[in-house]
């Protein structure tokens, strides 16, 4: 069939129109919602303006004409098929506060992969403390930075500068702003590494354990093991945990790509990644505060064994928040905090 | 998420999405180059804030300039990522730079895209910045059928090019009331019978297309048509000819292929 496109084009731009304000003012409102009389007329606009289409594609050689179509059916189709989260679903606070029971609930729902994280660093730390212990050259390969090499002359320093830490909270602050930025890239490079299938996060961790379990061994060797428990460990419960939180949601995304696309349910995991990356942020905000603002004071002013204690509690409260928080009532909660689906 | 039956075939250029009620379209791919342009934009956009505000923030926090440096650093950081995941989450898939070099975020699906995949697609930077440049996403893009960086992939978005179109204006040529051609009924009627629909369609086209021709290529063409349909198709009397331009000749002879004015009153 051969079309008439100007006479078609005369007869048919009355409802192109109709279809272009409805389509406006639709996307200008926030919560595109349609009522009843609207979502009939853009249906039906839909269907005429789709079959228009159809006659353009196959019965005229008018690319511009096809193209503006297209772009009307584009738009009608969103709208149609997509139904925004409503803005007061947005903007209700319980919403945002549901991120601290989300979190400990996603962790436990994929704790195996935490576990393999887990593992792996414990291979990296083992291969980093068993080639320090039996090979002290390995020192000078492992620990790249100067002050892990020397770790007497490091404690020596540490202890001396006491007097300026004392004054120095604004040094303090800017030092966690950097750490803390610092760390969550690391992080989020951790978690975005599962695009890599987890190699990428695998390598990342297992450097990350070898660093660690040199630095132990090498400190422990030297007999400053109090003075690097007390050191590390305020922030380090803290931050190795999230670092392998990291490493669990980078191994979550690599079994999620690696899945067949129809088992995917994208939007689901894309959520469970999210939340994943938004708890470990928030504990490594703590973790860079601890670092700088605590970790840093060396005896005499605070005691090592009141540091360790000081970690040993966090670490408590930091278990206890995710294997016990958000247990009661999973099921309905999660059901009623999750938008009912869009289509 | 994806429980409609979508197929997807699409090529380099374009994505194509089959709707469920069997409607067929396309949708232009951005080239990594706009994409390019429209990111450094954004990057001028966000680090122009971060420092405008820097020195609102240096001058609160004078008395303590650590905590100005500390609120700094992090916003820098947090703005980087929420700029853009919160700009395309919740204006239509669009940053600033986006909107000007007439970009969209979409669903890979056709539909918009929700606040999740903005997020996603936007964490996911950190990966595709790698090395250095944003080789990895580049990378992928120029890799990828449907132009999507590893951002992109996971979480299932894809750019859009969105130039603004108007709609097809009416054109002058259809107006005409009176067809000369209907003084000859029988010729009209061989005309409409011989021509091919390709034949029609491309009169149309050679018409539509007249402002955009360079002149003497219309007038080669227009030419060219019209002895064809003179001598192969329809030979309409000279003394007709002569009076009509040859614009004026397929202006008539679409009229008789495609209108109403069919001449209907030659039924022998």
């Amino acid at each position: 069939m051969i079309l008439d496109l100007e006479r078609f084009q005369a007869q048919a731009r009355p409802r192109w129109r109709d279809l272009e304000l409805l389509l406006a003012a639709l996307e200008s409102r926030p919560d595109r919602r349609l009522n009843p009389a609207e979502a009939e007329q853009l249906q039906e606009l839909y269907a005429q303006i789709a079959a228009d289409l159809n006659r353009v594609t196959h019965g005229a050689l008018a690319p511009e004409l096809r193209q503006y179509l297209e772009r009307l059916v584009a738009r009608a189709y969103a709208e149609l098929y997509y139904a925004p989260p409503m803005r007061s679903e947005i903007w209700q606070p319980r919403r945002w506060l549901r991120i601290f029971t989300a979190f400990p609930e996603t962790f436990r729902r994929h704790a195996r992969y935490f576990a393999l994280a887990v593992l792996i660093t414990l291979l990296g730390c083992a291969f980093g403390g068993l080639a320090v212990r039996y090979d002290p050259a390995a020192v000078d390969v492992l620990l790249p930075v100067d002050y892990l090499r020397n770790p007497g002359q490091r404690v020596h320093d540490e202890e001396q500068r006491q007097g300026q830490h004392l004054n120095s909270a604004q040094t303090e602050a800017a030092f966690s702003a950097q750490l803390i930025r610092h760390n969550i890239e690391v992080a989020l490079l951790a978690a975005a590494l599962g695009v890599t299938f987890g190699i990428g996060t695998a390598l990342l961790l297992f450097e990350n354990g070898v660093l660690l379990g040199a630095v132990a061994v090498h400190y422990t060797q030297q007999g400053f093991g109090l003075f690097m428990t007390a050191w590390l460990l305020p922030h380090g419960v803290f931050e190795i945990p999230s670092i392998l939180i990291a490493g669990q949601a980078g191994f979550y995304l690599a079994r999620l790509l690696l899945r067949r696309r129809e088992d995917r349910n994208v939007r689901q995991s894309m959520r469970e990644w999210l939340v994943l990356v938004a708890g470990l942020a928030m504990m490594l905000v703590w973790a860079g505060l601890m670092e700088a603002f605590f970790s840093q004071h060396h005896a005499p002013v605070l005691p090592y064994g009141f540091k360790v204690a000081v970690a040993a509690a966090e670490l408590l409260l930091l278990t206890i928040y995710l294997l016990m928080i958000g247990r009661r009532g999973i099921g309905t909660e999660a059901r009623s905090g999750v938008p009912s689906e869009s289509r | 998420m994806t429980d409609t039956p979508l197929t997807r075939a699409s090529t380099a250029a374009e994505l194509t999405i089959a709707t469920p009620e069997g409607v067929v379209f396309r949708l232009p791919l951005a080239g990594p180059p706009s994409r390019l342009y429209a990111m450094l934009l954004d990057i001028v956009i966000v680090l122009g804030t971060v420092n405008g505000g820097g020195l609102l923030v240096y001058w609160i926090f004078s008395k303590a300039p650590g905590f100005g440096f500390m609120v700094i650093t992090l916003a820098e950081f947090a703005i980087g990522f929420a700029y853009s995941a919160l700009l395309e989450g919740f204006w239509n898939g669009q940053t600033i730079g986006k909107r000007l070099f007439h970009l969209r975020v979409i669903d890979q699906d056709g539909l918009p895209l929700r606040i999740e995949q903005a997020w996603v697609r936007n964490l996911m930077r950190v990966f595709d910045a790698l090395p250095f440049a944003y080789l990895a996403g580049g990378l992928s893009v120029l890799s990828s059928p449907l132009m999507q960086r590893f951002g992109d992939r996971v979480a299932g978005t894809l750019v859009v090019r969105q130039t603004p179109l108007a709609a097809p204006v009416e054109e002058f040529w259809m107006r005409q009331k009176y067809n000369s051609f209907m003084d000859y009924p029988a010729i009209a009627m061989k005309l409409r019978r011989a021509a091919t629909p390709e034949l029609a369609t491309l009169i149309q086209d050679a018409l539509r297309r007249r402002q955009e021709l360079a002149a003497y290529a219309r007038r080669e063409i227009y030419r060219e048509l019209v002895t064809y349909l003179q001598c192969e198709i329809s030979p309409f009397p000279d003394e007709l000819i002569e009076k009509l331009s040859d614009e004026q000749y397929l202006i008539n002879a679409s009229g008789i292929l495609f209108g109403e004015q069919r001449p209907s009153r030659v039924r022998v």
